[in-house]
């Protein structure tokens, strides 16, 4: 069953995306995504991985060369950062709305400014509205296993969907883990071969990809993206199911449930913070606190009756975004979860946090007082003022 | 067919439009004058001009009138006859 | 077979009926361009008047009998590189080129254009310069003559035309050491279609072809005129046919007499305001550049 060896985020990504196989790789370097490009380069020169790599100048050259593989029928990889995501927008909104699977992965970053390269979801929070699956993972085991997993998912014939695999910028990327890599025979097992069959740029079938369309069609090829979407939750969990099965290693699909069950307080948190959430929930239960967390994996689409059901029967519950949404005065992962509990007709105490903004420190102590202040807090509490987790 | 409405493709057919009807003049060819270079032919924008059985011969079905090949026509062979005269 | 022979014979892979102006060059060049490369070829087209005439589709159609992708206005040289790689990896030689506007070429689509050339891809990347966005209306580009009047270089009572000279994009390409490179004018059709043939041809790297393509519409001159208006910009060594195969500078068309640039200036509305001075300062452009060629083709 593989090895485990100590490696960063980074290589685990690089990794990933190696076992995985993809015809065309294509990236340009960023703070704190550079050795991802770095160690696939290094394995290409080495004979170990048989990718042809493009070295682009940008990363909006980055998608557009694998949406050109793509759409010649190849699976592509690539991955980014902050600013090169921001670059890269345009042809991001295009590689998912020609609805090409692939597979990116993102070191978390705060957006500039004010001049920051640490670490956030501001980036990939700001695109979230892109036609994209994005989930965010909480370690490196997870960066590696996920990157696998996103091609099942992103390939799936129901699906069609390219995904982001969402793992903090430095907390993930440049730190150091013990990170089972499975064998390649595993993965050959678990992820056949990518055979594109819904549309191709291949002169032996000419096509038009993507004609001009008007706005009776557009309206038909958006509905299908979201159905698509809403169909992910369930392929991501079966997933989730046979890749557990194989390798060991289950994440509960598009939400993990931490403690949640007899709960009556709940942490609400998205990516590596969540293994400081997960200690603070335990340091607490050893005080008597019913606390849990629930881990949001899967941003995009929103599994809103997931977190529902887990949150429906809580008395309070806090979401600590390290992202904020201009125009609320809190984040958007909070803006999510208590639009999910409305839809379904829950009405539960809540708690917006924000923390963690350009690489700030979200501390065991902050976590603690976050549950302290859900503590106090009774059902039938109304909107409460965004806790802001500051020094 | 059923389409998926996954990805916007053009796979059923050639788009085309009617650019005959947008002609005011039509070119007529003058074979007395015409000596089968083929120049019409080279400079015709919207392939309208074919050789058949060693003549060079215009076909108007979508044929936009611009002129180029009576203006390029170094016999002046080619008139631009205004449609619906003969 | 010669060129007539072959436009004649080659099947016309582009719809038959386009939406392209009257007398538009380009549509031409178009056509004739897919009739040597042939249907083993994957077309790109951004944003610009060939894919606003039809010519990627409409609905469920297509406009082109060979595969073809409307690129981003600005990443057409990456799709490229992206397609080519892909079957590159496969073992499969397939003929992958755009048919890019000026615009999309000179201005926003230059860095991925500059680096998939640096790069050495082998893709063949097609400009047919119309000295402008003229899909939308005229617009000036960085391609535009200085004195061109555009609609957003508009003449006034101050204003006088676009104010800077013509950025030269096939000797900035060439500095990029394409594998070939070439200008072509629809007007030298003979040596039009052998540089498309060369193109073709080269299995070693990077292609670059730049095409000029009067606009009847936007410059302001009769449809039947285009070819004559090609003509004088390579009489007037405006546009200099030229190739570079790797390496090897060669004039293709000799210009032993060149005309002045203000028989081109006297063609057209676009330039109509234009003072015997504004003319002078394009001749001087005009005569600069082509020493630089003469030099470089020593």
């Amino acid at each position: 069953m593989g090895k485990t060896i100590a490696i960063t985020g980074n290589t685990a990504a690089a990794l990933g995306a190696a076992l995985s196989r993809p015809k065309v790789i294509a990236a340009y370097p960023i703070t704190p995504q550079s050795s991802v490009v770095e160690y696939a380069a290094s394995m290409i020169a080495d004979g170990k991985l048989q990718s042809s790599m493009v070295q682009v100048e940008s990363e909006h050259s980055a998608m557009s060369v694998v949406q050109g593989a793509a759409m010649a029928g190849a699976r592509t990889f690539t991955a980014t950062s902050a600013q090169g995501l921001a670059l890269m927008y345009e042809p991001y909104f295009r590689m998912s709305t020609l609805r090409l699977p692939m597979v990116m992965a993102v070191a978390g970053r705060e957006m500039t400014a004010p001049e920051t390269i640490w670490s956030g979801h501001q980036d990939t929070i700001s695109v979230r509205d892109a036609g994209w699956i994005q989930i965010y993972v909480e370690n490196n085991q997870e960066t590696l296993d996920m990157i696998i997993q996103g091609y099942k998912l992103a390939e799936h014939k129901d699906i069609l969907i390219p995904v982001n695999v969402c793992y903090d910028g430095f907390y993930i990327s440049h730190l150091y883990e013990g990170v089972n890599i499975p064998e390649q025979s595993e993965v050959d097992a678990f992820l056949p071969p990518y055979k594109q069959e819904h549309v191709i740029l291949d002169p032996e079938k000419p096509m038009a990809v993507d004609p001009m369309t008007p706005g009776n069609l557009v309206m038909k090829y958006r509905k299908s993206h979201l159905d698509a979407m809403q169909r992910a939750f369930d392929v991501l969990d079966k997933i989730d199911q046979e890749f557990g099965d194989k390798f060991g290693r289950y994440y509960g699909g598009t939400v993990e449930k931490y403690k949640c069950d007899d709960a009556d307080i709940v942490l609400v948190a998205m990516g590596a913070m969540s293994g400081t959430a997960k200690a603070a929930v335990d340091e607490k239960r050893a005080q008597g606190v019913k606390a849990g967390l629930l881990k949001i994996r899967m941003m995009r689409p929103f599994p809103n009756r997931q977190v529902a059901e887990v949150l429906a029967d809580k008395k309070a519950y806090a979401v600590i975004d390290k992202n904020v949404v201009f125009g609320w005065p809190n984040g958007a992962v909070y803006m999510e979860t208590k639009a999910a509990l409305n839809q379904l007709g829950y009405r539960v105490a809540s708690l917006p946090v924000v923390g963690g903004l350009g690489g700030a420190d979200i501390s065991l102590d902050h976590m603690i007082n976050v549950i302290e202040k859900l503590e106090k807090m009774n059902k039938g509490d109304k909107e409460q003022e965004c806790y802001w987790l500051e020094d | 067919m059923a389409r998926d409405f996954i990805t916007p493709k053009g796979d059923e057919g050639i788009y085309h439009i009617d650019t005959a009807s947008w002609r005011t003049y039509k070119p007529v060819m003058n074979k007395d004058i015409c000596i089968e270079c083929g120049i019409c032919l080279t400079y015709c924008p919207v392939n309208s001009i074919h050789k058949q059985n060693d003549q060079y011969i215009i076909d108007l079905s979508f044929c936009k009138g611009c002129g180029i090949c009576a203006n390029e026509c170094p016999k002046k062979a080619i008139d631009m006859v205004l449609e619906g005269e003969k | 077979m010669n060129y007539i022979e072959l436009l004649d014979k080659q099947p016309d892979l582009v719809t038959p009926g386009t939406s392209a102006c009257q007398g538009c060059p380009a549509e031409l060049s178009l056509r004739s361009t897919l009739k040597v490369l042939g249907e083993n070829t994957i077309m790109c087209i951004p944003p610009g008047c060939m894919a606003g005439a039809g010519c990627v589709g409409w609905n469920f159609d297509s406009g082109l009998k060979v595969p073809v992708h409307i690129t981003l206005l600005d990443n057409t040289a990456a799709v490229l590189t992206g397609i080519k790689k892909s079957y590159e990896a496969d073992g499969r030689d397939v003929t992958v080129a755009s048919f890019a506007g000026d615009g999309a070429t000179s201005d926003c689509g230059f860095q991925s254009l500059s680096a998939a050339a640096e790069r050495g891809e082998n893709v063949i990347y097609i400009c047919y310069d119309n000295e402008g966005y003229m899909n939308t209306g005229f617009q000036r580009s960085g391609s535009t003559t200085k004195g061109s009047m555009t609609t957003t270089t508009p003449v006034g009572e101050v204003g006088k035309g676009k104010e800077q000279q013509k950025k030269d994009l096939p000797l900035i390409m060439a500095m990029h050491n394409p594998a070939y490179l070439a200008t072509l004018s629809p007007s030298h059709m003979s040596d039009f279609v052998k540089k498309v043939e060369k193109a073709k041809s080269i299995k070693d790297g990077f292609v670059y072809l730049h095409i000029f393509s009067p606009c009847p519409t936007g410059w302001g001159f009769d449809g039947a005129k285009s070819i004559e208006v090609a003509r004088k910009a390579v009489e007037t060594n405006l546009f200099p046919l030229y190739e570079i195969d790797h390496g090897e500078y060669k004039f293709t068309v000799q210009n032993k007499n060149p005309k002045p640039v203000s028989e081109l200036f006297g063609m057209m509305k676009k330039f109509r305001h234009v003072s015997e001075q504004g003319i002078q300062e394009v001749q001087n452009y005009v005569d600069k550049k082509y020493k630089i060629l003469q030099s470089l083709v020593g």
